[in-house]
């Protein structure tokens, strides 16, 4: 059995996360842990935000998780960073977008679940992020239990994703966690023939239900899916060693894919 | 090694692979998994469920030396405890696992005392799963969230005498450790804070016990956290199997 993911993949875990410590500064102990457990597992580069699941979330506050993120940037250069916005005050979401992409290289916008993926209230960072070539990936999921629901009525699916992607067609959308809990097969059977350049989704969760990147695979096709963990370091490396992939496939989903979306960049 | 938490037969809900005993034995083989506890799945959903049992010891008859059957049993159903005896007694059994979510009862409220205080004269341990599948994805015929660590260290304090296993995750470490609680790993971390690693010391080695979760699950996620996992190998060993075998009297 492989006990991490083969050094010549150079992997790339597209939708993780860092914290900031008591302190508002990156907590550099988990930080290191996170680098170390990827490490282990044959992991190089990790996509890292800080997003905050409040229904409205004022932008000073994600200011301070976008300059998190930004310390985790300097702290290791395998981390890339992803800024959070809020679309509720536009032009201050806009500002921030302009200031962690152009000023601070961070490679693509992180959204959660102010608004749906479709959402009008979207569309002034939809046409950024698409102006400055760079991906959105949003938070999202199908789930169907009370809890959760209750807790988040903007939760974005498959079927939003498909509207956002005729809606806005020169952005790139970045699905979050196929695993990350939720009807995974509602989605993948939502995805059936989805033929967009600028549509991808992560493999990212604790969910490692039997067959789900390889229902993936052949539900979207490798060119579309994303390596990721989310923070489930042996979950995302293990059902991903588990799909028994070819080295080609690998390939795609651990490092080309991400970088194809990172050379359409245009700033 | 030794698998603490598998089962055989279909879900209502989702399509799996792996069903028979033959399909799991080959795969968790594929591995290097030498032994398995194995329950059966359709005992959650029919009335009786000693029928199911009944149905996984000929189901597993051919593979004994590799598979210990698991009886599920709903404590409210009638003759559970006459049931568990057959299970135990004639058809080779060697663990409970009870299911209050999908048996709808509370292991609070009284309904499984009688079946708990014979599984401890019995000397068998009883496995209580968090989680079937993850909650969230749940059917809407499903329970509506995971069964609660604290209500298993509940049933640890009630039944000190009886050793429960926790499957499918539910525990953290600002919990207490009571001494009859183990637990199968396949949902805590080694890699990203060395979870796993602390709950060893917390709860002791012989107190965490392999288990994949198949044929729900993929392996690989647990088999990656036991071989990260930073503990001494010789309480790997226990981990991976020694535990269990002991747990399971074999």
């Amino acid at each position: 059995m492989q006990t991490a993911l083969p050094q010549e993949l150079a992997a790339i875990d597209a939708h993780n996360h860092v914290r900031a410590g008591a302190d508002g500064n990156l907590d550099v102990g988990r930080a290191e842990a996170l680098l170390q457990g990827c490490s282990r597992l044959g992991i190089d580069r990790i996509a890292v935000s800080v997003p905050y699941t409040d229904s409205v979330v004022a932008p000073e506050r994600y200011r301070a998780g976008n300059e998190v993120v930004w310390q985790a940037m300097q702290h290791s250069p395998r981390f890339i960073g992803f800024c959070f916005v809020d679309a509720h005050d536009p032009a201050a979401a806009l500002a921030e977008i302009e200031h962690c992409i152009v000023e601070r290289n961070m490679a693509g916008v992180k959204l959660y679940h102010q608004f749906f993926v479709d959402a009008d209230e979207q569309r002034p960072v939809m046409e950024k992020a698409a102006s400055l070539g760079v991906p959105v990936l949003m938070h999202a999921g199908k789930c169907t239990d009370p809890a959760t629901m209750a807790a988040q009525p903007r939760l974005s699916n498959a079927g939003h994703f498909r509207v956002a992607l005729e809606k806005y067609p020169e952005t790139i959308l970045i699905q979050g966690h196929i695993g990350g809990g939720g009807d995974w097969e509602w989605n993948l059977r939502t995805l059936e023939g989805i033929d967009s350049d600028n549509y991808y989704i992560d493999l990212s969760g604790s969910v490692i239900d039997a067959g789900i990147v390889r229902r993936s695979v052949d539900t979207v096709g490798c060119e579309r899916l994303l390596f990721a963990t989310d923070g489930s370091l042996e979950e995302g490396v293990g059902k991903l060693l588990a799909a028994g992939l070819s080295m080609r496939e690998m390939r795609l989903i651990c490092h080309d894919n991400f970088a194809r979306i990172m050379a359409r960049r245009k700033v | 090694m030794f698998d603490i938490n598998t089962a055989i037969g279909h879900w209502p809900f989702r399509r799996l692979p792996r069903r028979t005993a033959g399909e799991l034995r080959q795969y968790l083989q594929s591995y290097g998994v030498k032994g398995a506890a194995v329950a059966s799945t359709p005992a959650l959903f029919y009335m009786n469920s000693q029928d199911a049992n009944l149905e996984l010891a000929e189901e597993i008859a051919p593979h004994r030396d590799f598979f210990v059957g698991v009886a599920t049993l709903n404590p409210g159903y009638a003759a559970a405890v006459r049931d568990l005896d057959t299970c135990v007694e004639k058809l080779g059994f060697r663990a409970l696992r009870l299911s209050p979510c999908y048996h709808n009862y509370n292991l609070a409220d009284g309904t499984a005392d009688a079946l708990l205080t014979r599984a401890g004269e019995l000397g068998i341990p009883v496995l209580l799963p968090n989680e079937i599948v993850n909650f969230r994805q749940k059917h809407w015929m499903e329970p509506n969230q995971p069964l609660g660590m604290e209500s298993v260290l509940a049933i640890c304090a009630r039944f000190p005498q009886v050793t429960f296993i926790g499957t499918e995750g539910g525990y953290n470490l600002s919990m207490t450790a009571p001494p009859n609680l183990c637990l199968e790993m396949s949902r805590y971390y080694s890699c990203y804070g060395q979870a796993l690693a602390d709950m060893v010391r917390k709860l002791g080695s012989e107190q965490i016990l392999f288990g994949s979760g198949a044929p729900f699950k993929e392996i690989e996620p647990s088999l990656l956290k036991l071989h990260h996992c930073q503990i001494p190998d010789a309480q790997k060993e226990l981990i991976a199997g020694g535990n269990a075998r002991r747990l399971l009297g074999l």
